[in-house]
């Protein structure tokens, strides 16, 4: 697996998505809030005329995200044709995996299983290569309605 | 029917490319099972299509083969190498016969008795296939004609020299071609985001200030724009005719089926509507027809006794108006009846019997939208398989529409279905709540009304807001609470409250904060985690950039149970006592006259408020006069000088029958009248002043106003403008000449007429010179080298301003022929 990753840290830890996954890096610019929908929707935001929504990964993933620096940028991805920016707590870096993602004995704790594809090694160091479809919809697994 | 014509070709075509390769395969092999299926389905199709069409001669050809054709299939005859050259030569011949249909050409008599006879067992297909190759189908491709007669068009209209006449012949059949709904979309949606972009453009050049070299290419960028956009919208738009076409023959067999005649009367076809919503109201107008023919037409026997003609009327009309269109579905037939209806919403509980004494008849009829309502005793195989008109009235809702019953006991039923022209850009209302703004469809707002307005009697019943609007209680949501934000200010006085009208009729106020700007809303669709929410029904930019969140009132109204048998209710019971609404206090429209005093006018009197350019005032005359969407109105309060804005304000104002203007410099408010009023002598058009927010206030006299200056609207005649009779004149002139105010014309009978420079000299020559003012055109840029550049009597034909300024110039003279 020699694919680019792009490594960012969320909630303190260092996590890998597949730059194919990636559209562009944005500076996050103003975020509108959207009242009455989960935590993790921080609001939308415009790129280029198009409208995004903003998700804090660190709430998706069930923690409490004041807990954590913020990057001002975020990490724009597109899941089942709507897009996302993703608030991170940095972006770091640009890098190649150099395994499969795979599992680790005794799993990566409940938070992070959920999303997780995997344990993945890169050329900066251990990552974890992280599910975009689970990371931007908390509730199908927790059966958090909206 | 062009354009179902134009259908039928290209899908022949199309599926005659798809089965070229099984024929020749088949030919190949005739035993060969699956091939003998297409090519029967080739067939088949071919022969039902052109049944909608009168095309005998094809319906006969498809028909023989698919006789032949089906013989094989159900092994009654075995396919041999004649009957495949026979079923190639018919299939040929209906691809002649096509492209004859396309060019609108006629085919040659004669033939198709030999191809349909080789098609019998044991027959020779010598002859018929003779026949069959010198059919005149390699005369002349209709697309190269096509293209080879816009050529000479254009350079025609270049060299500038009178068109030979056309050929009649010349096939004129626009071409098409079939394009997946996806890819238009994307195209749509990529162009939406361009006037976002552009929109965004220019309030960072606003910010940066002018800057010549830029606001240029940016104004041009705007125009190009603006016309793709439209071009793109047109793209995205069929006719209504596509889905009414079916109808006939949906009426027909219902009705042979039921024992009725009925006559289907289709008008409006022409009326064009977004494919995606053609689609959403398929279903609805289907159900409404079936409805119609099952219980709304009797019988002809029943009809023959209650002294109507056997044969009931059916008819289905569409109609635009503005951004929404509307469809009536109406019928001749019984009509509904009021107390069936309200008996059986009785007995499913839908109403109970207080509510049903108050009830009107129009209410009542409104039921039959209601869930769980049917009225129909037994359930034919027509009408009635378990989708009630509550799922129409849903499917129409879902996407901004409406839909209304009104009916007339034994005289017919009436239904009126409001759609929305497209679901992508929406005129919009900009709301302010808690610090954040919000988008509100136009389509719901009935009124915007501040709350400290005394009409508004805010009160609370319970944990239940209410506001009195129009002598009804409507009940009260805040914004604020609805999603769940901190509200800033907590007086109900400061608020602004906007009444909303669901599609079904219930109305109820939103407090908001504030109002922030009203305009197209480019509408995106929102990620599935906030459509969760339920609140949202998209989102869209704002001219700064900012993206806002468009409100999903139906579903906010549906949360708050402001549906419906909710409403029914409040507004049953809670109704107003008489000496209340005796009371109902009079509004008016504030406005600032060019005398700079503050007026008020009667708002039952404004009919709307005008904003035109100052130059469709017209002060030639005594009496000033201004032309308002093609008609003449007269125009009062105008200041005595010259109007020192572009443009200029008016209040329409109507009694019913005569019309009039009121100029006025600003529109105020509209407000209550409670104050007592002082009459005043000395100006006749004055009713009194009044105190209204501590200050005085004029009260114009409606009566003395529409008995003085009060005219029926008259219809404005454009002058007419004779243009040369050439293509670069019809195409390119002719508009710029109807946006200048003119029609154009060709007959000698006119105010104006524009020639060329040669034609000019050459009638002078003759001395035919056109009465009236002539412009002349020249063709060359530059004025001819004899002629000094200052007083050159003609224009350059592409020197838009000139042209312009000379339109008007004869229009002034014109006028005072």
């Amino acid at each position: 697996m020699k694919d680019l990753l792009v490594m960012a840290q969320i909630a303190g830890r260092r996590c890998a998505f597949n730059a194919h996954d990636v559209q562009s890096v944005i500076e996050l610019g103003a975020v509108t809030p959207v009242p009455g929908t989960p935590d993790h929707i921080a609001g939308i935001t415009a790129l280029r005329s198009q409208a995004l929504t903003v998700i804090d990964s660190r709430s998706a993933l069930g923690f409490e995200s004041s807990q954590w620096e913020i990057d001002d940028r975020a990490i724009v991805i597109a899941v089942q044709g709507h897009s996302y920016a993703l608030k991170v707590d940095a972006i770091e870096d640009i890098t190649t995996g150099v395994t499969d993602p795979g599992k680790v004995p005794g799993g990566f704790g409940a938070e992070w299983s959920r999303v997780a594809k995997g344990m993945i090694e890169t050329m900066s160091g251990p990552a974890l290569l992280l599910d975009l479809v689970r990371l931007i919809n908390p509730s199908d697994d927790l059966g958090v309605a909206a | 029917m062009d354009e179902l014509l134009a259908e039928f070709v290209a899908e022949t075509r199309e599926m005659l490319e798809a089965s070229e390769g099984e024929i020749i395969a088949w030919e190949a092999d005739p035993a060969d099972r699956a091939r003998l299926d297409t090519i029967f389905r080739f067939v088949h199709t071919v022969k039902g299509n052109c049944g909608f069409f009168d095309f005998p001669r094809l319906a006969a050809l498809s028909h023989a083969a698919e006789d032949a054709l089906a013989d094989c299939r159900a092994e009654r005859r075995t396919p041999d190498r004649a009957l495949v050259s026979a079923v190639l030569a018919i299939i040929d011949r209906i691809v002649q016969m096509v492209d004859a249909i396309e060019a609108g050409e006629d085919f040659p008599e004669g033939g198709d008795e030999e191809l349909i006879a080789a098609l019998e067992p044991g027959e020779e297909l010598i002859d018929a296939l003779d026949a069959a190759t010198t059919a005149p189908s390699d005369a002349s491709d209709p697309t190269s004609v096509e293209v080879d007669a816009k050529e000479t068009d254009s350079t025609e209209a270049n060299k500038n020299s009178p068109p030979s006449p056309k050929p009649d012949n010349t096939p004129q059949v626009q071409r098409s071609i079939r394009l997946p709904v996806d890819l238009l979309d994307r195209v749509m949606s990529g162009v939406s985001d361009m006037v976002l972009a552009r929109n965004d453009l220019a309030h960072r050049l606003r910010q940066a200030g002018t800057q010549p070299t830029i606001d240029g290419p940016f104004e041009r960028l705007t125009s190009i724009l603006s016309d793709v956009r439209d071009a793109i919208t047109r793209m995205r738009m069929q006719r209504i005719e596509m889905l009414f076409s079916a109808l006939p023959r949906l009426v027909r067999d219902l009705s042979s089926e039921l024992g009725k005649q009925v006559i289907v009367d289709i008008e409006g076809g022409d009326v064009e509507l977004d494919r995606e919503m053609i689609e959403t109201i398929r279903d609805p107008l289907t159900h409404l027809i079936r409805n119609a023919v099952d219980h709304g037409i009797e019988s002809p026997s029943d009809r023959l006794a209650s002294g109507k003609r056997e044969i009931g009327i059916l008819s289905i009309s569409a109609r635009q108006s503005g951004n929404t269109i509307s469809i009536v579905v109406s019928d001749d037939g019984r009509g509904l009846n009021e107390e069936k209806i309200a008996d059986k919403a009785l007995s499913t509980g839908l109403i109970d019997a207080r509510q049903r004494e108050k009830m009107s008849r129009e209410k009542i009829l409104q039921l039959i939208f209601e869930p769980g309502f049917s009225t129909a005793e037994t359930v034919s195989n027509v009408s009635g398989r378990g989708v009630g008109l509550d799922v129409v009235r849903d499917n129409l809702e879902r996407v901004g529409g409406s839909i209304k019953v009104s009916s007339t006991s034994d005289v017919g039923t009436l239904f009126t279905l409001q759609v929305p022209l497209t679901l992508s850009i929406i005129a919009g209302l900009t709301v302010e709540a808690a610090g954040q703004r919000f988008g509100i469809p136009q389509s719901y707002i009935e009124e915007i009304i501040h709350a400290s307005s005394k009409a508004l009697d805010y009160t609370e019943v319970g944990d239940t807001a209410l506001v009195t609007f129009r002598g009804q209680r409507v009940p009260c949501l805040m914004l604020s609470n609805v999603l769940g934000l901190e509200a800033r200010n907590t007086s109900i006085d400061l608020h602004t409250m906007v009444i909303l009208r669901l599609a079904s009729g219930d109305q109820f106020a939103l407090a908001v904060d504030d109002i922030s700007h009203h305009g197209d809303l480019v509408i995106k669709p929102l990620a599935p985690a906030i459509m969760k929410s339920g609140l949202y029904a998209g989102s869209t930019l704002l001219d700064d950039g900012q993206p806002i969140l468009l409100l999903d009132v139906t579903n906010i109204a549906g949360r708050y149970d402001m549906v419906s048998d909710a409403r029914t209710r409040v507004r049953q019971t809670e109704l107003l006592d008489q000496k209340e609404t005796e009371e109902v206090i009079k509004r008016v429209m504030l406005f600032t006259d060019w005398r700079d005093r503050r007026c008020a006018v009667r708002l039952e009197l404004v009919q709307r408020i005008e904003t035109a350019p100052a130059s469709v005032l017209d002060r030639s005359t005594g009496s000033a006069r201004a032309v308002i969407d093609g008609v003449i109105l007269p125009v009062i309060g105008l200041p005595d000088g010259k109007l020192t804005t572009e443009k200029v304000r008016f209040l329409r104002m109507s009694d019913g029958v005569c019309e009039l203007l009121f100029a006025v410099r600003q529109v105020n408010d509209a407000a209550e009248l409670s104050g007592n009023l002082k009459p005043v002598p000395d100006d006749p058009l004055i009713e009194g002043v009044t105190l209204i927010d501590d200050a005085t206030v004029l009260l114009m006299d409606g009566h003395e106003l529409f008995a003085k200056y009060g005219e029926p609207p008259e219809a404005a005649a454009k002058p007419i403008c004779q243009l040369p009779d050439n293509d670069w004149a019809r195409t390119i002139l002719a508009p710029l000449v109807k946006s200048a105010g003119y029609d154009v014309a060709t007959e000698d009978e006119c105010d104006v007429t524009i020639v060329f420079e040669e034609e000019y000299d050459a009638a002078r020559e003759l001395d035919q010179l056109p009465k009236g003012p002539v412009i002349r055109l020249r063709s060359q840029p530059d004025p001819s080298k004899d002629v000094a550049a200052g007083d050159d009597p003609t224009v350059y034909r592409y020197d838009r301003d000139g042209v312009l300024a000379a339109l008007k110039r004869a229009s002034r003279g014109g006028k005072s022929r």
